[in-house]
């Protein structure tokens, strides 16, 4: 099951499923899509690079102590940037960036930085969800031996 | 109605029924996964391009994905 065409394509078409997932979180607020949808098209990307090279190749190139800094960190600053909107509609300081121009990517106040934050964690956490289904008593890391 | 969406409604009621009566379960997933790509295009039609981007992200790969992973743990264990 696990051929060397097989291989081969998906390493080549896995750059550009990963540039759609990033189209897909950058330009969430001005057309389809947004910070869930593009982070799973990202997470599904990455689960299928470990089905591919193994285990072994994937834990070094995805270090979990890095994944698990970047995921707190997200979240972190998730919360402080939401809190801060939310408190500071009250003052009236809930446009503090400002809002660019309506309709390009510099636009919308802080739901960008919002989505790319949104799409970070759900890209880790599918990851993380996928490895935890690999780990376990029935069998080790490769999916297609 | 549309004609169109009837189709899909009925490929969507058939794989439903033959998702839940197969006895192979390999075949059960991708039945599923073709269910959930007729919801979303479905979504589509109905002018929700946001929820069939995130349905087939969500529906067809993540699940799918996951779905695989327990059927090969399944054929581990049987041996």
């Amino acid at each position: 099951m696990k051929s060397r065409i097989v291989i081969n394509i998906i390493n080549l078409l896995l750059p550009f499923i990963q540039v759609f997932g990033i189209y897909v979180i950058l330009f969430g607020h001005i057309s389809p899509g947004g910070g869930f949808a593009g982070g799973s098209i990202l997470g599904a990307s990455m689960i299928i690079y470990r089905f591919l090279n193994g285990s072994e190749k994937t834990d070094e190139k995805f270090k979990k102590n890095y994944l698990m800094k970047i995921i707190s960190s997200a979240l972190v600053l998730y919360g402080m940037i939401k809190g801060s909107v939310f408190v500071g509609a009250f003052f009236g300081g809930h446009s503090i960036i400002g809002t660019g121009v309506p309709g390009t990517l510099l636009s919308g106040g802080f739901i960008l930085p919002l989505n790319i934050l949104i799409g970070a964690v759900v890209a880790i956490t599918f990851y993380f969800i996928a490895t935890l289904f690999e780990e376990g008593d029935a069998g080790h890391g490769d999916v297609m031996d | 109605m549309d004609i169109f969406i009837a189709i899909v409604l009925i490929i969507m009621i058939v794989g439903s029924i033959a998702a839940a009566k197969t006895k192979n379960i390999l075949s059960a997933i991708i039945i599923f996964m073709v269910y959930t790509l007729m919801m979303s295009i479905l979504w589509q039609k109905l002018n929700a391009p946001d929820l069939a981007i995130t349905e087939v992200a969500v529906g067809t790969g993540i699940t799918s994905i996951l779905f695989l992973l327990t059927y090969r743990k399944i054929k581990v264990v049987k041996k």
